[in-house]
């Protein structure tokens, strides 16, 4: 164990603890910008930055080891001054997107500038060239709402262990850019772990506030795993898909299925009524009318060439206890074992 | 009718003298009254529970409608007592600005009361000159925020826009006007023999019992006692301004009646004194976390635009703690108790509601008298039912 001071308080905690860490099970907390709880501490934003006594320059809490007898100090004149010159930096490339931008309400960037009070930018840089592009077609990049964190490409290749984005360039000119397009997956791990709205989803933009929606915690249907997701819904129809970090077995993750795939929820083409095909087309029908239809051929045909001409698929997306209950209807009712089910096909 | 047996009117809430909704159970020996029992709550809308899931700033147009005669007096309580938990102070203009504003709409709850009030007993004419002169006040409401009757003009941390030359002309002209109309005014009633029949010596209440029923205001001071919170806790720089504070000595209808007679020319004197030394300066405090940016700075500023959009989307967090402020409304001391609990919404708000304790003290000054009277004495201590029954 390691002893150090914060702000005054004796601190007691593993060696090789960060001074963020340690700050943090003391309840004492420390502003971060990149600073990701599911990854390895970037060091990019310095809004970290704490004095510690002997040290002539400030240091980042998120990426320093303690050691031991250290005093940190989290708070101070120069320190604060520091962290509003560090925002108002970041601030000088930033357009007027809020209005527009669908991170607006739940953006790390305005949280801070709020909390610090930030009033003037007294800096200038010639404003860079408006351009946005589609990082793929589900992900949109706004090069200028870009902070340069590295939370997306850090997260590509600690979470996913992907690698499929990085920075390109250097100074105003460095950009996130695909390095591999093969490799990427769509999954949105980046635009998760965004910050601001640099990356945004590209299915639902401009279509609600964060704060209009309501949200809805769900299980993803799509595979056994069972993540655990929130329907965004503004007037009964789904606006996005998210997930809270650290919840059930994702953990904040999601692949592109579970966090793209809800378009076909209000599809307009999505059917709700039985169809039973009549002189060579389709024509809607009662339920009773159709589930009448399908046993007089079940048994018909079950009749004419035995049980085993009948097959019976099943779906992944269906709980246990209907695939249970399907199989058992096979088996008991139909009398095959001509059973599958897509997961195995 | 036979001895020992009393007749129960209902009185409200329908009635166009009960000044909203108040409904009056009375019970009548012949015409006179035994007991009445005053029944509150027909004009609830909820507005403290409403509150409680708004931001700060979202609140001020429901206070607008507690006492709608004086709606700008509401303003100013509850932003000061919203000022007080956040720990702020409005700049010196925006004071003067506010004391202007409360002073015009303590004339425009006048106004109202005079109006109905003799209306009420009988008098029609008054009411068509109070009216006349109530116009003008709602176009300088007009002029500085858009609304007539509920201007919504005040703001925590100062106002919603600084005002124009427009406005300072439009209350010059009234400062000039007023003095005129009020004389009119007395013409009409002070020395009419049917008003003062009708008034003096009706529903005394002496100074020990107004005081005891927790009477504030106008009704307070006519049984003589010089309690005005502008005097005794001056607020948003009143003490800079010199006025009196008018008393009565019976402390029947029509002391009351001379006390807000009196405080017309107290007002108009202290809005005079208010927009000829009206201080230069910015209108709202210096405060990243409270004021609004103004919209030149977010078209430019991507610093300013975030702080209007946080400020306008969420506002400012309240401290934790708990707070009471109240101003001189027009109907007596009105308060508000705010509790914060570090969120951008009030945990609770409650109104002290300077109507509602005068309602409750309505039985004992009319019982004994005719019902006739009861119509004298609720007009004479000046009730709005927005405000009782919030
Ligand atoms: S949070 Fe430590 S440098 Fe960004």
């Amino acid at each position: 164990m390691v002893k150090l001071t914060i702000d005054g308080k004796e601190v007691k905690v593993p060696a090789g603890t960060t001074i963020l860490a340690a700050a943090k099970s003391a309840g004492i907390s420390i502003p971060t910008l990149c600073f990701h709880g599911r990854l390895d501490p970037i060091g990019s934003c310095r809004m970290c930055v704490v004095e510690i006594e002997g040290c002539a320059h400030p240091m980042a809490a998120c990426t320093t080891p303690v050691v031991e007898g250290i005093s940190v100090t989290t708070n101070s004149e120069r320190l604060q001054r520091i962290r509003k010159d560090s925002l108002k930096l970041i601030l000088v490339n930033h357009p007027l997107d809020c209005p527009i931008c669908d991170k607006g309400g739940e953006c790390l960037l305005q949280d801070l500038v709020y909390e610090f009070g930030i009033d003037r930018v007294e800096y200038q840089t010639p404003k860079p060239e408006r351009s946005s592009q589609y990082a793929t077609p589900l992900i949109r990049y706004w090069p200028d709402r870009c902070i340069m964190c590295l939370r997306c490409v850090t997260a590509c290749r600690e979470i996913k262990g992907i690698g499929a984005i990085d920075i390109k360039g250097a100074g105003y000119g460095s950009q996130v850019v695909v390095i591999d397009e093969d490799k990427c997956q769509s999954c949105g791990e980046c635009l998760q772990v965004c910050p601001t709205g640099a990356l945004t989803e590209n299915l639902s933009r401009y279509k609600g506030r964060p704060w209009l929606v309501k949200r809805v915690p769900t299980t993803c249907t799509y595979c056994g795993c069972g993540c655990q997701l929130e329907l965004n819904v503004e007037q009964n129809r789904v606006m996005a898909v998210t997930t809270k970090e650290g919840k059930g077995v994702n953990r904040g993750s999601l692949c592109v299925k579970g966090r793209f795939g809800y378009e076909f929820i209000n599809s307009e083409e999505r059917l709700t009524k039985p169809l039973i095909k009549k002189d060579g087309e389709f024509r809607e029908a009662s339920w009773d009318d159709a589930l009448s239809l399908v046993a007089e051929k079940f048994k018909s045909i079950k009749e004419e060439s035995g049980p085993d001409a009948i097959a019976g698929l099943s779906s992944a997306r269906c709980t246990n206890e209907e695939n249970y209950l399907f199989q058992k209807f096979m088996r008991a009712v139909i009398g095959t074992n001509n059973v599958d089910h897509c997961a195995r096909l | 009718m036979a001895e020992g047996k009393t007749l129960t009117l209902n009185m409200g809430p329908h009635h166009p003298a009960t000044h909203g909704v108040l409904r009056i159970v009375l019970e009548l020996d012949g015409e006179v009254i035994v007991k009445a029992t005053p029944h509150v709550g027909q004009l609830h809308r909820g507005i403290e529970k409403i509150a409680e899931g708004m931001n700060f700033q979202q609140v001020i147009p429901l206070t607008d409608r507690l006492d709608y005669t004086a709606a700008s007096l509401n303003n100013l309580g509850y932003c000061l007592a919203v000022e007080k938990l956040l720990g702020i102070e409005v700049p010196k203009r925006a004071q003067y600005i506010r004391v202007i504003m409360g002073e015009l709409a303590r004339i425009m709850g006048h106004h109202l009361w005079l109006g109905s009030h003799a209306l009420d007993i009988g008098a029609m004419t008054v009411v068509f000159y109070t009216f006349r002169d109530r116009e003008m006040i709602m176009n300088i409401n007009e002029e500085a925020s858009g609304y007539r009757l509920t201007p919504s003009y005040l703001r925590v941390g100062g106002l919603a826009k600084d005002i124009t030359p427009d406005f300072i002309k439009f209350v010059r002209d009234f400062v000039k006007w007023f003095p005129t109309a009020i004389d009119g005014y007395h013409t009409l009633l002070t020395d009419n023999i049917i008003w003062r029949k009708r008034t003096m010596g009706v529903g005394k209440v002496s100074a020990e019992d107004a005081v005891n029923f927790g009477f504030t205001g106008p009704s307070l001071r006519g049984s003589g006692v010089p309690y005005d919170l502008r005097k005794v806790r001056p607020y948003s720089s009143y003490d800079d301004f010199d006025f009196q504070v008018p008393v009565g000595e019976v402390g029947d209808v029509y002391d009351r009646y001379l006390v807000r007679m009196e405080e017309f020319k107290q007002s108009i004197n202290i809005i005079d004194q208010a927009i000829e030394n009206l201080p230069e300066g910015p209108v709202n405090v210096d405060n990243p976390w409270v004021a609004n940016p103004d919209l030149g700075a977010v078209m430019e500023d991507i610093s300013a635009l975030i702080r209007r959009f946080k400020i306008q989307c969420e506002g400012p967090h309240a401290p934790e703690g708990e707070v009471y402020a109240s101003v001189e409304g027009s109907k007596g001391e009105l308060g508000f108790y705010l509790v914060g609990d570090g969120s951008e919404h009030p945990y609770r708000m409650k109104i002290r509601s300077p109507c509602y304790i005068l309602t409750s003290a309505l039985p004992k000054m009319i019982v004994g008298h005719m019902i006739a009277d009861v119509i004298a004495i609720i007009g004479s201590i000046d009730i709005v039912l927005g405000e009782i029954d919030r």
